[in-house]
């Protein structure tokens, strides 16, 4: 019954108009333009520096240091997984039950907002970390600390498997909207979680845990960073240049920026009537796609990083890894474009399930009778202008952050011509990106 | 001065955007009733069901028909918001869908055999 509700995103029912082709190609030119115009003109000397960027806001700091403020935060993350876990276990198997819309919905997509207006937002709230932290007050150990020490090369590898695993669930797997697996994987999330904190220490969080990651990826882009200990206001290009540069980033990000592109291309009528006039069935396919879409994506951008030529203190292979945090602001004007109005819409219908959560007719929130408002859906033209626009910015802001991570690690003959792959690169995502937009 | 520049050439880049956006406002809303009824011929014969996947553009309040050639009864499910499910005999049956006034892609799918027949482009 559930599975033939399931579309979209895991859930939901229609779905936004493509855009104009006049918009797709006006958003691809400006693109273009920018890109160029940036390297032509741009800084050629670093301008961001970690260890000077950023205006102290000491009372904000205060305050979020504060214990009263961090415990208020955690609390709300273990209520809200209480409340999600009794909808998973007691309520029914019916796509009335809020877990599908606060799994597929609140959590996957509306901690990018989150993270992008208030900074890392799921490290905060995060209620493995918070289970993590009074396991270790009761044992009166340190969480920071684990039996062994995050291996390194590991870096954030488990956590491009674990958004990997994620998106599979949501694009891939066809009984997405059944309680069953929904809980199965939420289990799976937990065990894997506590079990990495133990060994691990409160490390694994910040490297392996995938929403934690993303989380704090899109957080670099927010205006809030720290220095030491110290909470600074950034501008968002500054605080997008202190992402740590990890083994294992460029494949987050191409999980990220791939998974969603899939998602759109799986709605085109092209891959529609592929998939249906196949003899092989559309599981696999489906499979295929996906990971050739996330495959692409690092693979085009790796290589548009390691064709420069480069000085003694660098070598080609950690140049993805290096450049991998200009690709966020792609990743998130894309996020915009392609969930808005499924956040908008399918996010207040989850608050009105939410009210109800065993199906039994309550009214515990109090948001029960509320009505979804479908203003974004009735003005499709705005809504295509804000794609675009989105897109395009996240592009701008990518090709400027590239080109202060080349300024800074590029010998100086390289520099501009080493550039120049990259920027073909994200030229493609966007190019790609937007084709999609116009096409799905 | 340089990043007086960029400054510009983003701005200019955007103005040059926002016009193109300017351009290609299309009038949406449009009058539905005064459609004619969009009628769509679906054949299902065991397995295959045609069209296939294909996509139609229908008018935002447009009276939409399917008329289901079938060698067995079935069920179809319109997934528009809200969801609409029709159930279907062997032989030619006509459903009438409830006239869909949220622009958007909707999916017209045989939950018997797990396809999307057509795609409606409301517009």
């Amino acid at each position: 019954m559930s599975h033939g509700i399931t579309l979209a995103h895991g859930i939901g029912g229609a779905k936004d108009l493509p855009i104009s082709p006049e918009l797709a190609i006006a958003g691809a030119v400006a693109a273009l333009t920018v890109s160029f115009t940036v390297l032509a003109i741009a800084w050629r000397n670093p301008r961001y520096d970690e260890a000077t960027s950023g205006r102290p806001s000491p009372n904000l700091g205060a305050l979020v240091t504060s214990t009263g403020f961090r415990v208020a935060l955690r609390v709300f993350g273990v209520l809200v997984l209480a409340y999600a876990a009794v909808a998973a276990v007691l309520g029914k198997d019916l796509l009335t039950n809020p877990i599908f819309g606060m799994f597929y919905v609140w959590w996957w997509v509306g901690l990018v907002p989150l993270s992008l207006l208030f900074g890392p937002v799921w490290k905060a709230i995060s209620p493995v970390r918070t289970i993590n932290l009074a396991f270790a007050k009761l044992s009166g150990s340190d969480p920071d600390r684990g039996v062994y020490a995050y291996p390194e090369r590991l870096g954030h590898w488990p956590a491009a498997l674990g958004l990997f695993a994620f998106v599979w669930m949501e694009l891939v797997y066809p009984y997405s909207t059944e309680l069953g697996p929904v809980r199965l994987w939420c289990a799976a999330y937990l065990a894997i979680m506590l079990l990495g904190g133990a060994l691990f220490g409160s490390t694994f969080y910040a490297r392996a845990d995938p929403f934690e990651v993303y989380s704090s990826l899109v957080a670099r882009l927010s205006v809030w960073g720290w220095r030491g200990d110290r909470l600074v206001v950034r501008s968002p290009l500054a605080n997008l240049d202190t992402v740590p540069a990890r083994p294992g980033l460029v494949a987050v990000v191409a999980v990220l920026f791939g998974s969603t592109a899939f998602d759109s291309f799986r709605d085109s009528t092209v891959w529609v009537k592929f998939v249906q006039s196949a003899d092989t069935s559309s599981f696999l396919l489906n499979n295929l796609a996906l990971l050739a879409f996330c495959t692409v994506v690092g693979l085009l951008f790796a290589l548009g990083c390691v064709l420069t030529g480069l000085g003694d203190d660098l070598r080609h292979r950690e140049l993805p890894d290096r450049f991998a945090h200009s690709v966020v602001p792609i990743i998130v004007g894309y996020i915009v474009a392609h969930y808005l109005t499924y956040l908008v819409e399918f996010g207040q219908m989850t608050l009105i399930l939410a009210s109800d959560p065993l199906g039994n007719g309550s009214n515990l929130l109090g948001t029960g009778d509320w009505s979804v408002n479908y203003w974004l859906s009735y003005h499709p033209t705005l809504l295509a202008n804000i794609k675009v626009l989105s897109v395009v910015l996240g592009h701008v802001v990518a090709v400027v952050a590239a080109h202060e991570r080349a300024v800074q690690v590029l010998p100086k003959r390289h520099q501009l011509t080493g550039q120049l792959p990259l920027l073909f690169a994200m030229v493609a995502f966007t190019v790609g990106g937007l084709y999609l937009l116009f096409a799905a | 001065m340089r990043r007086l520049m960029a400054v510009l050439a983003v701005v200019t880049c955007t103005l040059t955007l926002a016009t193109g956006c300017g351009g290609s406002d299309e009038p949406s809303g449009s009058t539905g009733s005064t459609h004619s009824t969009k009628t769509i011929d679906i054949t299902v014969s065991g397995d295959s069901v045609t069209p296939n996947g294909d996509r139609v553009e229908v008018a935002t309040g447009q009276p939409i028909e399917l008329v289901v050639k079938a060698d067995a009864a079935g069920e179809i499910h319109v997934h528009s918001t809200p969801e609409q499910e029709f159930e279907y005999g062997p032989g030619t049956t006509t459903l009438k869908l409830e006239p869909i006034e949220e622009p958007g892609v909707v999916d017209v799918e045989s939950h018997t055999l797990d396809v999307t027949i057509v795609q409606l482009e409301v517009r």
